[in-house]
């Protein structure tokens, strides 16, 4: 590395020197930090952030609010960080415009932190307990998503103060091939699902010397609907890609960069136009970058709603203003790609890692997690869990740990099921599983996949048959209808499971079923009609016994799919006194009995799930049964 | 002109040119695979029909034949157990998707399934497999030829003759999974698009989609 | 769809526009047409073949764009659109329930738009918000742990406001309010 001068980094400490002025966490000023990505404003962080600002102005205090991206704990949106001069930073959790009033006023004004509505502080300190001190805290080891939701996203002297951006300097003080060799030697491996080894891509992208155009893009089409990991890192901390994605565009020698984002998500789109427009101020994009002679510069691509293009050749296409339709691969993009010239692909995950590999070297990161998949996995833990949100643990942590250590168990005492583990791409795994270790080659042969990092929590009361057919749903609605197997395999197997979760499944669909699963898999032409299966096949698995159930007995036993059951209210647990059901119906299908208790009209009754809820927990009268036709048989026996 | 080779496939050692796609080197030496979505001429092989598929010695399992490029001394087999199985649900796919009537279908006879099925022993009417019922309205608006989109199994190659031999742009796939088809600006019918019933398109379908008026009712 | 007099003139105007913005090649398609229908709500058949001729491809290649992607309408929308979130997090706790409750409500089916054109109704696949599902954004707000009498709700707020849109205007016309008040 000696050889060449230390151009970059010259200039980074320039840059650096005037940016740590604005360090968020300054110790001579108040800050209020208000979680605005999507999930806070959801819940109503903007009106708490307009609470602040006008309490503050109010009584014209010298405290700043700034808005900052998600810090992960989704469940307790929308969420607060106070930073006050002699006081440890200290998060807050369900924040309303009540509680930011009262923060003004007896924290800010007042020196009452008011622990009792604090979540976590962030520093160590005497008064109140960090995030490791919480079993989530010991478990979890923040790496791309450290900053999330400390930074202000839309300063890039934010990020920059944290020291950002060095490793890009860093990586301009090496020759291009050092920085492929280092990540090769990190054996980093993509976080787009199928694990692909980062450094041989770029390696590989390299090898056609003669053609001097090469491209690199970053992958945010985000599209498993149960994700949203790429979403939060975008919108909480764009510039740690765009950092990622230079360094990339370097090592390989593009002069042309895309980010292909979802139309879907407005705010990172934002975010990430103000991250460039940022960066190229500063002179970290466009232009001898950093006063060297490497010019790049990245272009925002913004996908239009379809699924599919997260396959890296329809991505491509749809780039090209094709219709966004998988190719045969090989060629691989890396070889053929964008306007036919070598392409690297990477995921916005696997770009945030390239930052830190170059400032903490390839040691520290293969410190974390296994020899074959080092470093952390993040996952969008939501379903029936304590604690939704993001979380990023070392790969080698157990599926256990994971939902209960993490996700702190199953919500409202109910009995864990099953993870859906990587999307519609992915399988659903029982408890028999949960020992197994998150990392790319155990969980695919236990028949899920690693995916992108959707990881979906089910109870008892969710149903296996049903979770297959909603995810089959999903992949025939955004089959790109190219090829035979996926086009009409897919619509096959939906309509078999419809038929099984409406009660008209027969014995032999379960044969067809699991023959038509193994072909789509081995027949078709791309990753989305490859992994479609995987959903029914893992159940298939480790569920078979629902099927039955479902096919035999014509019940759903999770009391789920809405033909397959009734609701009935037990005349010996209604009260007379109470009609909150009555009102919670919809439909109005719930009436009041010659003697006074409610019952159902079945013929009305649209199964929307309203009166259980509604039906007071010290009556809880209101059950659900299957077959259907048990409610003949209680109202008999009730008569 | 590339390098001659030799590679075998069902045991017959044949010559080929070295880097051509396998489908194309064993069809020109009269062996059978079945394909509809492969066209010579297209540069790159759309493989959407999944039909095609074949066993090469030291690959993991069947191949497109129409993507595999052909290498020196490679051994391939056209037909095995999980070869036929493939071919055999993707050709059942297909058949569950395309409204039967072979005796008043002018294809009758020179249809690319009917030859699939008599090569491969393959019913025409699927057994595991319901069939969508599709009732789409036919075209047949232009004097030349008709278009009947429940026949049609989107291999493309209308679409590839109306773009690069006719060079019109009437015609183009809409839509996307199931719902696919072959459709034109609007999906007007063929005779308020820019079509100019030049039958280029006609020649190359491979089933009963797309006919001449005058084969009708022979 | 026939258009109406004057719609024709604000196609032209807006699509010239945007036509003027851009570089005239394929990779300009799909952002070109993302900004006609920002701007009108869809993507009319004109607009489609006034790109299709400056780019100097067949109309109909643009109408396979067009109707491959989810986002790409060739219908204009109602006033306010209702978007259901389909994703894992908010089916499993839901979200059919809430799509059927606006269905019902509004007498549509989902990917449809009322006859009055105040409401359309679609489903997304998960927009980030797992945590409060079932998610439903309408117009470009989202709203979280919705329940189906919370839809008679969501619905009745819009048809008030309406209502009140539609006082301020008989106001703004004291002849019209006589009328009204036969
Ligand atoms: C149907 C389908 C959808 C995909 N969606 C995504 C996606 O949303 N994001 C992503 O990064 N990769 C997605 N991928 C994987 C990409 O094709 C590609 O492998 C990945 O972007 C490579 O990046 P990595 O090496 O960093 O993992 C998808 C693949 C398939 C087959
Ligand atoms: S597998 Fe599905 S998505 Fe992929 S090319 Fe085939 S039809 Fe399209
Ligand atoms: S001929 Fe190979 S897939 Fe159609």
């Amino acid at each position: 590395m000696g050889e060449k001068k230390n151009h970059a980094e010259k200039q980074y400490q320039e840059i650096k020197t005037k940016a740590e002025v604005k360090k968020p966490l300054t110790q001579d000023k108040t800050v209020v930090m208000v979680g605005t990505a999507t999930c806070g404003k959801a819940a109503g962080a903007i009106d708490v952030r307009e609470t602040f600002k006008e309490e503050i102005n109010k009584r014209k205090l010298n405290a700043e609010v700034v808005e900052v991206g998600c810090i992960g704990h989704c469940y307790a949106e929308p969420l607060v960080v106070i930073s006050k001069p002699g006081f440890p930073s200290l998060c807050y959790g369900n924040v309303d415009e009540g509680l930011s009033s009262r923060l003004v006023e007896d924290y800010l004004v007042g020196d009452d932190p008011c622990y009792e509505y604090a979540l976590v502080a962030l520093e160590p300190n005497e008064e109140f307990p960090t995030f490791t001190d919480f079993p989530r805290g010991m478990f979890e080891q923040k790496v791309i998503l450290e900053q999330c939701g400390l930074i202000d996203p839309e300063q890039i002297d934010h990020y920059i103060a944290v020291d950002g951006y060095h490793a890009l300097a860093k990586a301009l003080d090496m020759e291009p091939k050092e920085v492929i060799e280092m990540i090769k030697e990190s054996r980093l491996r993509g976080r787009g699902g199928a694990g692909f080894p980062t450094g041989k891509k770029w390696d590989f992208c390299c090898m056609n010397v003669q053609d001097p155009v090469r491209y690199v893009i970053c992958n945010a089409d985000e599209g498993d609907p149960g994700a949203f990991m790429d979403r939060s890192i975008l919108e909480s901390n764009p510039h740690q890609v765009i950092e990622g994605l230079i360094i990339c565009g370097y090592a390989v020698g593009a002069s042309q960069g895309f980010i292909y984002v979802r139309s879907e998500y407005p705010q990172a789109v934002r975010r990430i136009y103000t991250a460039l427009e940022q960066a190229r101020e500063k002179g970290l994009l466009g232009e001898g970058i950093l006063n060297t002679d490497f010019s790049f510069d990245i272009e925002v691509f913004q996908g239009s709603g379809a699924f599919v293009c997260g396959e890296e050749t329809a991505l491509i296409h749809s780039m090209e203003g094709k219709t966004g339709m998988p190719r045969h691969r090989p060629p691989f993009p890396a070889e053929v790609g964008f306007r036919g010239k070598p392409t690297v692909i990477n995921n916005v995950k696997t770009l945030s890692y390239i930052p830190h590999i170059l400032n903490k070297g390839v040691e520290w990161f293969q410190s974390i997690g296994t020899p074959d998949s080092p470093g952390t996995a993040v996952f969008a833990l939501v379903g029936k869990i304590e604690n939704t949100g993001l979380v990023e643990v070392p790969m080698g942590t157990t599926l256990r740990t994971l939902v209960y250590d993490v996700g702190g168990g199953i919500r409202n005492e109910k009995e864990f099921k099953a993870v859906q583990i990587g999307g519609p791409s992915g399988g659903c795994l029982p408890e028999s599983a949960l020992d197994i270790p998150i990392d790319f080659d155990s969980l695919q042969e236990a028949g899920a996949i690693m995916g992108s990092g959707g990881l979906v929590v089910l109870d008892e009361d969710d149903c296996m048959v049903e979770i297959a057919r909603f995810f089959l749903d999903f992949t025939q609605k955004e089959s790109c209808g190219k090829c035979t197997f996926c086009r009409l395999g897919t619509r096959h197997m939906l309509d078999i499971l419809m038929r099984i979760t409406t009660g008209q499944g027969e014995k032999k669909d379960i044969e067809i079923l699991g023959d038509l699963a193994v072909d789509i898999k081995n027949g078709s032409l791309c990753g989305l009609g490859k992994t479609a299966p995987n959903p029914v096949l893992t159940t298939l698995r480790y569920f078979m016994d629902e099927y039955e159930e479902h096919i035999q007995g014509k019940r759903c036993p999770s009391l789920m799919c809405p033909e397959l059951i009734n609701f009935y209210i037990v005349p010996k647990k209604c009260s007379k006194l109470c009609s909150a059901c009555v009102g919670s119906c919809p439909v109005e299908a719930i009436y009041t009995r010659e003697d006074g208790l409610k019952a159902i009209d079945l013929e009305k009754c649209v199964k929307c799930n309203s009166c259980p809820l509604a039906c007071p927990p010290e009556y809880d009268a209101i059950i659900k049964v299957s077959p259907p036709e048990r409610v003949e048989e209680l109202e008999k026996e009730n008569a | 002109m590339n390098k001659k080779i030799s590679i075998t496939i069902d045991g017959k050692e044949i010559s080929a040119e070295e880097g051509r796609e396998l489908l194309w080197v064993a069809l020109e030496n009269d062996i059978f695979i079945p394909n509809l979505c492969a066209l010579k001429e297209k540069d790159r092989p759309s493989a959407s029909c999944r039909l095609c598929f074949v066993e090469i010695e030291g690959f993991p399992r069947p191949v497109t034949s129409c993507t595999q490029p052909v290498t020196e001394g490679m051994v391939v087999n056209t037909r095995s157990p999980e070869v036929d199985r493939l071919v055999g649900t993707a050709f059942e796919l297909l058949l569950s998707d395309h409204r039967l009537g072979c005796s008043k279908c002018p294809k009758n006879k020179a249809c690319a399934l009917q030859r699939i099925a008599k090569e491969r022993k393959l019913k025409l009417k699927p057994k595991r497999l319901d069939k969508f019922e599709k009732d789409t309205p036919i075209d047949d608006s232009t004097d030349l030829f008709v278009l009947d989109r429940n026949r049609c199994v989107l291999c493309g190659r209308c679409i590839w003759a109306d773009r690069h031999i006719a060079r019109v742009g009437a015609i183009g796939f809409s839509q996307r999974g199931i719902k696919r088809k072959v459709s034109t600006f609007g999906d007007k019918l063929l005779k308020d698009s820019p079509c100019i019933e030049c039958g280029e398109c006609v020649e190359v379908c491979p089933v009963g989609a797309l006919v001449f008026k005058k084969d009708y009712g022979k | 769809m026939e258009l109406l007099e004057g719609e024709k003139e604000v196609i032209i105007s807006q699509v010239s526009e945007i036509l003027g913005k851009h570089k005239h090649n394929c990779e300009n398609l799909v952002p070109m047409l993302q900004e006609v229908q920002n701007q009108l709500g869809y993507v009319p058949e004109l607009a489609m073949e006034m790109i299709a001729d400056s780019l100097e491809v067949p109309a109909v290649a643009v109408y396979s764009i067009v109707t491959f992607y989810n986002q790409l309408r060739l219908n204009p929308p109602g006033d306010h659109q209702i978007r259901v979130c389909m994703g894992t997090a908010c089916h499993m706790i839901g979200g059919q329930i809430i799509l059927n409750s606006f269905e019902r409500r509004l007498q549509i089916e989902e990917g449809e738009t009322t006859e009055d054109r105040k409401f359309s109704l679609e489903r997304v696949a998960c927009v980030g918000c797992c945590a409060i599902a079932p998610v439903v954004v309408i117009d470009d707000l989202v709203d979280g742990k919705v329940t189906p009498t919370r839809v008679d709700g969501i619905l009745l707020s819009f048809e008030n406001s309406n209502n009140n849109e539609g006082k301020k205007e008989q106001e703004q016309k004291p002849v019209e309010r006589g009328e009204g008040q036969e």
